[in-house]
């Protein structure tokens, strides 16, 4: 049977099939993925797409909840203010219960609860990126403003709605209580329990100093309370973290698995594709020049 | 006994055969790279007759001369290189289109994704100016990468309309030259064989087939080549011109010479090829496109119906849809105005993030077409991708299958030059030999001759 005597259209076919495999080989190395365009591998790059957005999701997951938590954390510490300025109120409270005590001595007490009643007002109304951290979802400058009709010296400016966080697939953290379930709660009454002993100190017998100071021993405990749904949302948090830093990692192993290529596999391909393609030319460079009538002399 | 002058002739004879081999092994080498060309055989055959019941042999007969092709082989092969031009035009649309979709950190896909994931952000600071006004500049940049996607595929359409267009001048090219062709090798003497004329036309046959499906039959001596679907083109000497006109649509339609539609008709070659990406692949893409589009757009613009804005105002559309039935995809725009629009409140108050939930969930919810954004998106462009591979995988086996079939085409008929140097050196040397004999016969006659005159 006769062969195709157009030895060197067979060779330019070969030379670009493995200047294709080189060019292709080279192409992954350089950009780390085997997968370029969808139709190199359909069901990876739609596959890379879910995952690509998954882990958008727990990037965004992750900031919410180191925002949340910061938020959470600097709640906690102004209530942890808050308790140790009501423990004030409660030391200087007893004292000016004490019968030894004069009216000028009392008056001076009084003061010195005014000045914590202002620190506790000033917690109250402490704000996060200009957001109030106490005054539910409400936009006012101020959680508490003075208002000497109110039996509590002041009125609550925001309101009772309570923001959520989502910070992982169908788990969201609440990230704020509402300051009057904090500071003007009947079952503990801060803002209210530190006027009415401002105001007994004054006027009051030393009976109504004590039952005021034990007004502001209710408060702490109040405050105690809420201070522990924080702490819960802290610890909500913390754990949360570390299952999304552990999802992180799974999904970027997942995204490399589906388009990223395997060093040693791509080498290995490399040298194959450079062997195959020195090959063809050395062939070429063998059989091309060869013909009959080099040896008709 | 055929004697010295029947000797003579047979001599003579052989070196006009000789020579015709010479002029055929030159014309093969002349030819060697010519595309299309068959090599070419001189046909010889001994030359006998009968005398007196006793065979007399009487030299060598030249014949003419015989091109080497197979044609069932070259219809095999123009059936073979239809089906690569409709792949490669298919090809060509579909690389584009997968590059355009290949985003993995920009594009549509990841738009969705950054538009949800600072949504979560504003969770945490519903209030915050900046942290609206990046949601709005994401809303912003998802609708141009939806524009984008359309234009991707409207422009892989409209370069498939144009080839269509430019694809049938080709073709009425090719045709008349055909029948050109075929007028000329109608002249050809019967029994002799057209050579490099019908070379030239099996080579214009396979370029029309490059172009378009086509059937050929013989009809007693009038070549007829037809599309698959049996418009006429080449009846012998006289082509039958496609027509295109602009159809309601303004996709340009392809007619035969009788003015018939055949636009849905035509199989293979680049004209299909280019057919089946403008009317079937491409708007099925578009469409899933749009659909996305649209639901997308209309679960957004109901989540924010049921929220309320910054200013405690409820919420309104967030993306606008064409109302005139035109792509959704290519006119989705923003409807809000600034951030302050986004409807994170769910109770009206400022610094509510309850109907951001709202808007979330959009994410995590199947659209009407049965998956979520995200997903949606996935599976477009697992469509693309699978449309893409499907072609270029059965591109590079018709390549290979056509690649194997010219090489058989070219080992049965293409021009060897050592083969052609063993054949001028044997026609040399007959031709040679031939000559010495003519020489030999003439000395023959000079003895004869000077026998007769005495001088020997």
């Amino acid at each position: 049977m006769r062969v195709d005597p157009n030895l060197s259209l067979i060779l330019s076919a070969g030379m670009q099939g493995t200047e294709q495999a080189l060019n292709t080989s080279v192409q992954q190395l350089a950009s780390g993925q085997r997968v370029a365009v969808p139709s190199d591998n359909p069901y990876a790059a739609a596959a890379n797409l879910r995952s690509l957005a998954a882990s958008s999701n727990v990037d965004r997951y992750t900031k919410n909840g180191e925002a949340a938590l910061s938020q959470a954390q600097m709640a906690d510490s102004a209530l942890s203010n808050v308790i140790s300025d009501l423990m004030q109120a409660v030391t200087l409270g007893t004292r000016g219960a004490d019968g030894t005590m004069n009216s000028a001595d009392r008056a001076s007490i009084a003061a010195q609860v005014q000045s914590v009643l202002s620190g506790v007002v000033s917690q109250a109304n402490l704000k996060s990126n200009g957001v109030g951290l106490f005054s539910g979802t409400a936009s006012v400058t101020d959680a508490f403003v003075a208002d000497s009709t109110s039996p509590n010296g002041y009125t609550y400016q925001g309101n009772s709605g309570v923001n959520q966080t989502t910070i992982g697939d169908g788990t969201q953290v609440n990230t704020n209580i509402p300051g009057d379930q904090i500071f003007t709660n009947s079952g503990g009454n801060v803002l209210g329990s530190l006027t009415q002993l401002v105001t007994v100190l004054k006027s009051g017998t030393t009976s109504d100093i004590a039952d005021a100071t034990a007004a502001v021993s209710s408060a702490i405990a109040n405050v105690s309370q809420q201070r522990v749904i924080y702490a819960g949302t802290v610890n909500q948090i913390n754990a949360q973290e570390s299952y999304l830093s552990q999802e992180t990692i799974s999904l970027t192993s997942q995204q490399q698995a589906l388009t990223g290529i395997d060093t040693a596999t791509a080498i290995t391909n490399l040298t194959q594709a450079q062997i195959a393609h020195s090959a063809v030319l050395a062939a070429a460079a063998k059989i091309l020049p060869t013909s009959l009538l080099d040896y008709l002399k | 006994m055929i004697g010295l002058n029947g000797s003579l002739s047979i001599a003579s004879e052989a070196l006009s055969a000789q020579y015709a081999g010479l002029e055929v092994a030159n014309n093969n080498i002349a030819n060697a790279n010519t595309p299309g060309y068959t090599r070419q055989e001189v046909s010889l055959s001994s030359a006998a007759s009968l005398q007196n019941g006793v065979s007399v042999d009487e030299g060598v007969t030249y014949n003419g001369y015989t091109s080497v092709r197979d044609e069932v082989l070259n219809l095999e092969i123009n059936a073979k290189t239809s089906d690569n031009g409709s792949l490669t035009a298919q090809n060509a649309a579909l690389t584009q289109v997968n590059t355009a979709f290949s985003g993995t950190t920009s594009g549509i896909g990841a738009s969705i994704s950054k538009l949800f994931s600072d949504l979560l952000a504003l969770s945490t600071n519903p209030s915050d100016p900046s942290a609206r006004q990046v949601v709005l500049t994401d809303a912003n940049q998802l609708v141009g990468d939806f524009h984008q996607g359309a234009a991707a595929l409207s422009s892989a359409a409209t370069s498939s309309d144009r080839q269509v267009t430019s694809t049938v001048a080709q073709i009425n090219q090719l045709t008349q030259q055909i029948a050109s062709l075929n007028g000329q090798l109608a002249t050809v003497t019967g029994g002799q064989q057209g050579g490099a004329l019908e070379d030239q036309r099996d080579l214009l046959t396979t370029q029309l087939a490059q172009l378009v499906g086509i059937a050929s039959t013989q009809t007693d001596t009038t070549p007829t080549l037809t599309t698959t679907n049996g418009s006429p083109l080449v009846v012998g000497n006289t082509s039958y011109a496609l027509q295109v006109t602009t159809a309601s649509d303004g996709t340009a339609h392809v007619l035969d010479s009788q003015g018939n539609d055949v636009t849905n008709k035509l199989t293979g070659g680049t004209l299909a090829g280019a057919i089946t990406m403008r009317d079937s692949t491409l708007p099925g893409l578009s469409q899933q496109l749009d659909t996305l589009a649209t639901q997308f757009a209309t679960a957004m613009n109901a989540a924010q119906a049921s929220g309320y804005d910054a200013n405690g105002i409820a919420g309104t559309a967030m993306f606008s849809l064409p109302t005139d039935g035109s792509s959704a995809a290519a006119g989705i725009g923003v409807a809000l105005a600034s951030g302050a629009s986004i409807a994170a409140s769910s109770d009206g108050s400022g610094n509510s993030s309850g109907n951001l939930q709202a808007l979330l969930a959009v994410q995590t919810t199947n659209l009407p077409g049965g998956a979520t954004p995200t997903d949606s998106y996935a599976n477009l462009v697992d469509n693309i991708g699978s449309a893409g591979a499907q072609v270029s995988t059965n591109l590079t086996a018709t390549t290979a299958s056509l690649q194997q079939l010219t090489t058989q085409q070219s080992s049965e008929s293409g021009v060897s030059i050592d083969e052609e140097t063993t054949n001028l050196i044997r026609y040399q040397q007959a031709y040679t030999a031939a000559a010495k004999v003519i020489s030999t016969l003439t000395d023959l006659y000079t003895v004869l001759m000077n026998m007769t005159t005495g001088a020997l």
